[in-house]
């Protein structure tokens, strides 16, 4: 038997309607409102043992002690999955469910199930980090939203194959992978399908949706060069000849820091670079051409710059995800900042 | 700095001064020593006025060499 | 052009005392075909052996994979590559189906090579676990590259090619059971019904990134990375003008037997004088310098307009800075008012959550998707390995690793194997065999 914990916001959990918003969390034994409904869709092998209670306005302005309070609630209970809502359009609702569940995921790790109609906030907010089912507008698709969550729940728990968001009903996750197709139709026909469609103007489904640019907040600019410190770094694979930190050539998941304080420029033969995606015999002959260390120092000595940061920072591109690259990213940034470096110049191959 | 400027866009960089190729971004070695250093030197110049530039979008700082 | 295939399909291969095929078995002497194997004094150690489908066998490193050919009438399969330059996609070539020729490395491999397993759970990631294979296992004394990551495999890949020949020619005087024919008429000479179809063009870019030669893949001899875009006759690519290289992730790889029977051209063909009036192949490139990569772009859509292409698909073969000339070309060609299909694979990480392509652009509409590289795999130990497993591991395969923090290393004591889909052999199929798709969870 495996065990459940639903979390509702104060009218769900009859408590009442906006006048008790405010409501702290509470946790009762057993089913309350939708959680009966929850409970038998989920059949004989999974139960609800719990509902969690929290006003959206207790939620909404004091989250951080909502959150705590909920978890701690939890510490002591074994359940193997937890679920929120559905929330519908219900835009407080539907945040509170996404606070819950996130944390809920990140403290117990467990799969953690929630049900939102499209224009909730909700949506945008959380989709990326959990199953948010698709959901109607308003409480007259509970039963519905309801079985939606606990068919997932169930395949979810007893190791079913999964399909994909699309087809299991929730929104996509951003998280994709391959997987064979059934019947096998090949890609030439998959082609050829959607090139007649794109020629006649008919709908088409792109295999590959175009996700939208991942814009990053522009750093503003830095006031007095001639003060600042500036560090290098490259995703080219430039590195010590020996390659002390095992940097892969391809697929990286190590950097790498190197002292260059004693250095005017990289030579040969001292570095090399030891990325797989490129023809290195450039690099290899004069790393300087993928760190610039020689052209900074000039910047150095002509007072153009502050100083060069004592260190140079180096991984490999090819093949490197783009969520490997960005966490590798942000170890080297809290490095560079802890030693009080002004800017970087990263060069990539 | 980047030779694949489509690419560093779509990643989300805000401040692009474009290199000449990928295995070697500051420096063609069909090029002279000195031919090499000039380029690298100017471009890593431009980049330095980046750093110094307030900008409002993704911007590709132009170079001369 | 009027190329014609006559096809012979082997169902068994055995050794035995003449090269021959008779009644769909195919015998090879194999002194003899290690005679031809060993032309090459650069080769010093080889051998044959025949995996089919279903037998408990690994191979790695896997470098090529070539179908016997011969070309009646003379002249080598591989013009300009194993023997004169020539036209090609004219005349009869004559080939045996089926089976293939696989190039594997006794000891060493490199980024580019691949893994087949030729029954299990590991299967269905190659398309070559289904042929019947004659798998030419060999070392060669290319000292200098024995110990880099990026290899040429000349001398076996050349070896590959040069046994392909040699077992296709015992077909020389056999009458094939059954003939494909593949004609286009000159684009100015067709008939109103045809014209009058929306006419398509297929954009290959085949991997051409290595500026020194002998990594990149060939078009009649010619480096892929010394050429602007050009027009060609799909008839050539599919009688033995392309070639593969020794570059990139293996699974985003077209081997030469990808080339001589690439999918999405046979079924252009199929739609021909149906649904689409189908011009024929821009070739194009992959390139290593953001204007290299523009110039490519323009040349193909200037082609492409100038034939007055209404439509178009465009293949890459990689992935990485690769995916920027595959969206740049289909920008243009959108720029240019074509309607265009992107045919490729994805790099979205072992969890999935990575940007799928490098460069992304909202024109870029309509995209056939076959995979995506980084897929972690794990696989039990086999009964047989053919070349060494070490490899993997050692030698820096695009999908191997020697030690991992958390996974450990490629190769396990008890001979399974974890690896990334990168490592197996041309898996991800862009040519267009791939049954696999990519979705969102």
């Amino acid at each position: 038997m495996k065990k459940a914990i639903l979390y509702l916001n104060q009218f769900f959990g009859q408590i009442g309607g906006e006048d008790v918003a405010d409501y702290a969390p509470e946790i009762r034994e057993g089913l309350v409102g939708p959680a009966m409904a929850l409970d038998k869709a989920l059949g004989d092998d999974v139960k609800v043992t719990h509902t969690i209670i929290c006003g959206d306005n207790f939620m909404g302005s004091r989250k951080d002690e909502a959150v705590e309070t909920i978890l701690g609630f939890l510490n002591d209970l074994e359940f193997d999955i937890f679920f929120a809502g559905p929330a519908f359009r219900a835009g407080r609702y539907g945040a509170a469910c996404g606070h819950i569940c996130k944390a809920v995921k990140e403290k117990f790790g467990v799969p953690v199930i929630t049900s939102m109609n499209d224009e909730n906030p909700g949506v945008e907010m959380f989709s990326k980090e959990m199953y948010i089912f698709k959901g109607g507008k308003s409480a007259a698709a509970m039963r519905k939203d309801t079985k939606a969550m606990a068919d997932f729940a169930k395949k979810l728990l007893n190791g079913e194959e999964l399909l994909s968001a699309a087809e299991e009903g929730y929104y996509g996750r951003g998280i994709r992978h391959q997987k064979w197709l059934n019947p096998p139709v090949p890609a030439t026909d998959r082609v050829i399908d959607m090139l007649l469609k794109k020629i006649n103007g008919e709908e088409f489904v792109s295999e590959l949706p175009i996700p939208e640019l991942d814009l990053v907040p522009i750093a503003s600019a830095i006031k007095d060069l001639s003060k600042a410190k500036i560090a290098l770094a490259t995703t080219g694979g430039i590195v010590p000849v020996d390659n002390p930190d095992r940097i892969q050539s391809a697929s990286a998941t190590r950097w790498g820091k190197y002292n260059i304080s004693n250095l005017d420029h990289l030579p040969g033969g001292v570095y090399k670079t030891i990325h797989a995606g490129f023809d290195p015999a450039a690099a290899d002959a004069n790393p300087d051409v993928i760190v610039p260390l020689d052209a900074l120092r000039t910047y150095e000595k002509e007072g153009r710059i502050g100083s060069v940061h004592d260190y140079f920072y180096t991984t490999v591109g090819t093949g490197t995800t783009q969520g490997e690259a960005a966490r590798m990213g942000r170890e080297m940034v809290e490095d560079m900042k802890s030693a009080g470096v002004d800017a970087v110049i990263l060069t990539s191959t | 700095m980047a030779n694949l400027i489509p690419v560093a866009k779509t990643v989300g960089s805000n401040r692009m001064v474009p290199t000449i190729s990928i295995p070697y971004p500051l420096g063609d070695p069909n090029t002279s020593k000195e031919q090499q250093w000039k380029l690298r030197y100017h471009r890593v110049g431009v980049a330095l006025d980046a750093l110094e530039t307030d900008i409002k979008e993704q911007t590709v700082f132009k170079v001369k060499i | 052009m009027k190329l014609e295939i006559g096809n012979f399909y082997v169902k068994d291969i055995v050794f035995g005392d003449k090269t021959a095929y008779e009644n769909g078995v195919l015998t090879i002497n194999k002194e003899e075909a290690l005679a031809v194997v060993k032309e090459d004094e650069h080769i010093i150690e080889a051998d044959l052996v025949i995996v089919k489908p279903g037998d408990k066998v690994r191979l790695v490193p896997v470098k090529e994979a070539i179908e016997p050919r011969h070309r009646v009438g003379g002249g080598p399969v591989f013009p300009g590559v194993t023997g004169e330059l020539m036209q090609s996609g004219n005349g009869r070539t004559l080939a045996l189906k089926d089976c293939s020729v696989l190039v594997v490395g006794k000891h060493w491999g490199g980024f580019q090579d691949g893994l087949i397993d030729m029954s299990g759970e590991g299967a269905k990631y190659t398309y070559f676990s289904q042929l019947k294979n004659i798998v030419l296992v060999g070392d060669t004394d290319e000292e200098f590259e024995k110990h880099e990551q990026q290899k040429k495999n000349h001398a076996l890949r050349w070896a590959g090619m040069r046994l392909a020949e040699y077992i296709g020619s015992c077909v020389a005087e056999l009458e094939p059971e059954e003939i494909e024919t593949y004609e286009l008429e000159p684009i100015t000479k067709r008939s109103k019904e045809i014209n009058d179809l929306p006419s398509t063009v297929l954009v290959l870019q085949p991997q051409s990134q290595m500026e020194e030669m002998g990594y990149n893949d060939l078009v009649y001899g010619w480096d892929c990375n010394h050429m602007v875009p050009t027009f060609m006759h799909p008839n050539e690519v599919l009688d033995g003008a392309m070639i593969s290289g020794s570059f990139m992730p293996c699974s985003s790889k077209w081997s030469t037997y990808d080339f001589q029977n690439y999918p999405m051209i046979k079924r252009l063909y199929k739609e021909h004088g149906k649904t689409i009036n189908f011009l024929g192949v821009i070739m194009s490139n992959l390139n290593v310098a953001l204007e290299q990569k523009e110039r490519a772009a323009q040349f193909v859509a200037q082609i492409a307009k100038s034939l007055g292409a209404d439509s178009a698909i465009v293949a890459e073969e990689g992935y990485g800075n690769p995916d920027a000339d595959f969206i740049a070309c289909i920008v243009a060609l959108e720029d240019a008012g074509i309607k265009t299909v992107g045919l490729t694979n994805e790099c979205t990480g072992r969890d999935g959550a990575s940007q799928p392509l490098v460069t992304l652009d909202p024109k870029a509409n309509a995209i056939v998707s076959c995979g995506n590289v980084s897929e972690l795999i794990k696989l039990p130990p086999m009964e047989t390995v053919i070349g060494e497993l070490q490899a993997l591991a050692r030698d820096g395969l695009s999908g191997g690793w020697a030690d991992d923090e958390i996974l450990g290393p490629s190769v396990k004591e008890d001979g399974s194997i974890i690896m990334e889909n990168n490592a197996m052999f041309c898996g991800d199929q862009v040519a267009g065999w791939s049954t696999k798709t990519m979705v969102e969870y």
